[in-house]
């Protein structure tokens, strides 16, 4: 411990830099009591007394009365220990042993200099430490860090954790559900996942009874006992979501709760389409074309698209995209679940070239080979319901269409026919659209447009292409 | 110059003004004691001499007209650089920063930019008095339309205050002030990072711990003693807190799956938080702990004795460390 301290001006107030020594109250030589008053000091603000930091003897004053000194500056000298005997001659080395000594080139005592405490010196405060952080002593050695008992935040009583995985003798956690359910982090339950195994049933062996990795690689290799087989006599069948199911979920889901949907139906006498299908199958170049109403619902729409175009748009946010191409999608169920192909450009095509499209179409969907590419960027979409005896539905919208039409069952049934009650061919169009784009009175006249059509699809013609 | 000189962290803020104000004449310095006296740090040593009292600009002691002067000075093309002398001391600029300084550029439809620095010495450590050791980084952070940014070492204080002038937008630049007096190299030939990104500080493979500003070096330390027990941290020193650079953090989460934050400001709603639930949101699957946060206590900032129980230090960030090897 050094015998000789060194007094720095302190900071008398915020901000201050320096100050004038007015008065000492003490001289060289002097013995002092701590908190004695040394010297008088006046600031910009005020004369202060300064007490005594130490008691002791004054051995040296550094500036005379009248002097201005900067804050910081060391102003006294005092032997903290003057019955100890002579003190050494003082000398360059004794001084730099005073206890502000440092290596900065900064004076000590000045802002960013040395300050006692091993601190930094600064206008306000006692300064940053400038000394090594350092830790504070362990329990135990660094081998065994983990002394503290795991925080598991809803078991309170538990004891430590692994290595000693020693059941608790009273009530052991529970293995499995516990207000429904397990215990395991994250990375677990992904772990589990990855490899297929069911986490109900297996005992957890880690904090609070939670699964471990050890606990899934266990029950992985174990035999099929953890795992649940699925056997006969089951109440219920689980099958997992995946592929067209899960592609149809998403798409249905994302439409339905998008696209504010409205549904219209239109009852039609459609027995002339028919008969002009039957005709059609006599004309040259058709005998052996494969044909269905489906054809005649398929150029009904697009003659009626032609005639009301923004039923042919897409909602893009802050714009309507009207298509000038017609990509007329047909909802075909496979075994794999329900697509939906689209005929590229619709628009262009002959009647002839239609039906060969759709029974292409339908006949690759059925196959499964239908390309990716088929089935995105459609316009517009017919679903065919009726080939499954119904009569009509409220067709959900493919994401990124406006409408879509249902095409129920073709059923003779009683009708008034010029002024009489006749046997007709009858069918139910259902047509939903997208009321952000479409309003009510678009949507009717295109569906009475289609209807229009089918009732008399030469009459049409003539009149609209 | 030589391309990597050792400055103070204090000393590096210095040089980069200087080398801002030499570079382009419409960067002024406006603050409290900035101009004569050179800054109660001292940062804005010697500017005033070599560059005249009207482009370091000795302001009254009202942050709230300082603020709003460097406003209008903005509007008409200068790049003024804010010195709030205490963290504490920003309040009554408050109105100005996030009514103002946030909104003008919005407010405008673009038309108008405020290339505003406002430097805040923040942070405790040095043993002041009330007002002089706040953390108040999320209440600019929530703030949108202002950029936070905080340096942590003397190359990122050069580098990162040149980048912050130079930006166009309004950039609260907090700087470490306990850890203005600690040397390191300083590059001056380029800079490393962008401004908003953040960086690894020290490579680890066990626990990720993040800090910004005067906690890095306290991180630091926690590795270089963490080593001890076997365990190796990852240091993330995130150097922008508005926007986040989350990237880095993600990357280094996925690897570790332990996750501690720290920073002097108290917990609750703390810019921790903000990380941890972005954390949880991308990272669930890697973690095998919660993200554990190493923070003031939620108190007012306590008296200068009190302040070492207050402030995070190494040992409260291996207790934290520690813990993630609990769950």
């Amino acid at each position: 411990m050094t015998r000789v301290k060194e007094f720095n001006l302190p900071d008398l107030g915020e901000g201050l830099t320096e100050g004038e020594i007015l008065k000492w109250l003490v001289g060289e030589g002097d013995t002092i009591t701590l908190n004695q008053p040394i010297v008088e000091v006046e600031t910009a603000k005020a004369a202060v007394e300064i007490p005594a930091k130490w008691a002791g003897k004054v051995t040296r004053i550094f500036h005379p009365e009248g002097t201005m000194v900067e804050v910081g500056q060391p102003i006294i000298a005092i032997d903290t220990d003057p019955g100890a005997g002579d003190l050494p001659t003082p000398s360059a080395a004794s001084l730099a042993a005073v206890e502000v000594a440092g290596d900065a080139p900064v004076e000590p005592g000045l802002i960013g200099g040395p300050a006692p405490g091993g601190r930094t010196a600064v206008l306000v405060g006692y300064g940053p430490k400038t000394t090594v952080a350092k830790r504070r002593p362990r329990a135990e050695s660094a081998s065994a860090p983990v002394q503290r008992p795991p925080v598991v935040p809803h078991e309170p009583a538990t004891p430590p954790p692994p290595p000693t995985p020693e059941p608790p003798p009273a009530p052991a956690p529970a293995a499995v559900p516990r207000n429904g359910a397990v215990l395991a982090k994250p990375p677990v339950r992904k772990l589990a996942r990855d490899l297929g195994v069911d986490l109900v049933g297996i005992e957890g062996t880690g904090p609070g009874g939670s699964i471990t990795r050890d606990d899934v690689l266990g029950a992985k290799s174990a035999p099929p006992a953890a795992a649940p087989a699925r056997v006969p006599g089951e109440r219920e069948e689980r099958i997992p979501v995946k592929g067209v199911r899960k592609l149809t979920a998403e798409n249905m889901v994302a439409s339905a709760f998008t696209a504010p949907h409205v549904t219209e139906f239109l009852t039609v006498d459609v027995t002339r389409s028919m008969k002009a299908l039957e005709r059609l199958k006599g004309m040259p170049g058709w005998t052996d074309v494969r044909i269905s109403p489906l054809l005649m619902v398929a150029k009904a729409v697009l003659v009626a698209l032609r005639r009301h175009p923004m039923v042919n748009s897409t909602w893009a946010g802050d714009e309507i995209v009207v298509k000038r191409y017609v990509n007329l999608g047909i909802a075909a169920a496979t075994q794999r679940g329900l697509i939906v192909p689209n005929i590229k450009d619709a628009q262009q095509l002959t009647t002839r070239e239609l039906a060969d499209a759709m029974t292409a179409l339908v006949g690759t969907a059925r196959e499964g080979k239908t390309p990716p590419a088929d089935m995105t960027g459609g316009t517009f979409t017919i679903t065919s319901v009726g080939v499954f005896g119904v009569d009509s539905g409220t067709p959900i919208l493919p994401p990124g269409e406006s409408a879509i039409l249902a095409f129920g069952a073709v059923r003779e049934q009683p009708w008034v026919h010029k002024g009489k009650i006749k046997i007709r061919q009858v069918t139910t169009l259902g047509l939903s659209f997208d009321h952000r784009v479409i309003d009510g009175e678009l949507g009717s006249k295109f569906l009475r447009d289609v209807g229009a059509f089918l009732k008399d699809p030469e009459g049409a013609l003539l009149a609209w292409a | 110059m030589t391309a990597a000189e050792n400055l103070t962290l204090g000393k590096a803020l210095n040089t980069a003004l200087r080398r801002a104000m030499e570079r382009d004449p419409k960067v002024l310095i406006m603050g409290e004691d900035v101009g004569k006296l050179g800054g109660v740090f001292r940062i804005t040593d010697g500017l005033q001499k070599d560059f005249g009292d009207d482009r370091v600009i000795d302001t009254p002691l009202a942050e709230s007209g300082i603020i709003g002067t460097a406003v209008g000075l903005a509007i008409r093309g200068y790049r003024p650089v804010c010195e709030i002398q205490f963290d504490g001391f920003v309040y009554p600029a408050y109105d100005q920063i996030v009514s103002q300084v946030a909104k003008l550029h919005y407010r405008s439809q673009g038309k108008v930019s405020l290339p505003i620095v406002i430097r805040i010495p923040f942070g405790g450590g040095i043993g002041a008095v009330e007002h002089h050791s706040e953390s108040p980084e999320a209440y600019f952070a929530h703030t949108a339309g202002l950029k936070v940014v905080s340096c942590a070492n003397p190359d990122d204080a050069y580098w990162m205050m040149q980048q912050s002038i130079e930006s166009d937008d309004p950039i609260i630049f907090l700087e470490p002030k306990r850890r203005y007096w600690e040397k390191g190299p300083v590059n001056v030939d380029s800079a490393s990072l962008p401004l908003h990104a953040s960086r690894v500080a020290r490579p680890g493979t066990d626990v990720t711990v993040l800090a910004y500003g005067p906690m890095v070096r306290t991180a630091l330390d926690a590795a270089t003693a963490a080593e001890e027990d076997g365990r190796s941290l990852e240091v993330i020193d995130l150097r922008t807190l508005s926007p986040l650079d989350m990237r880095p953090v993600y990357d280094s989460v996925r690897r570790t799956g332990r996750v501690v934050v720290v920073h002097e400001a108290p917990g609750n709603l703390g810019l921790g938080a903000e990380v941890a639930a972005r954390i949880t949101e991308e990272c669930f699957y890697s973690l095998e702990a919660p993200v554990l946060r190493v923070t003031g206590f939620d108190t007012p900032y306590p008296a200068a004795r009190l302040e070492e129980e207050y402030l995070p230090d190494l040992d409260r960030v291996l207790d934290a460390v520690d813990r993630t090897f609990g769950f």
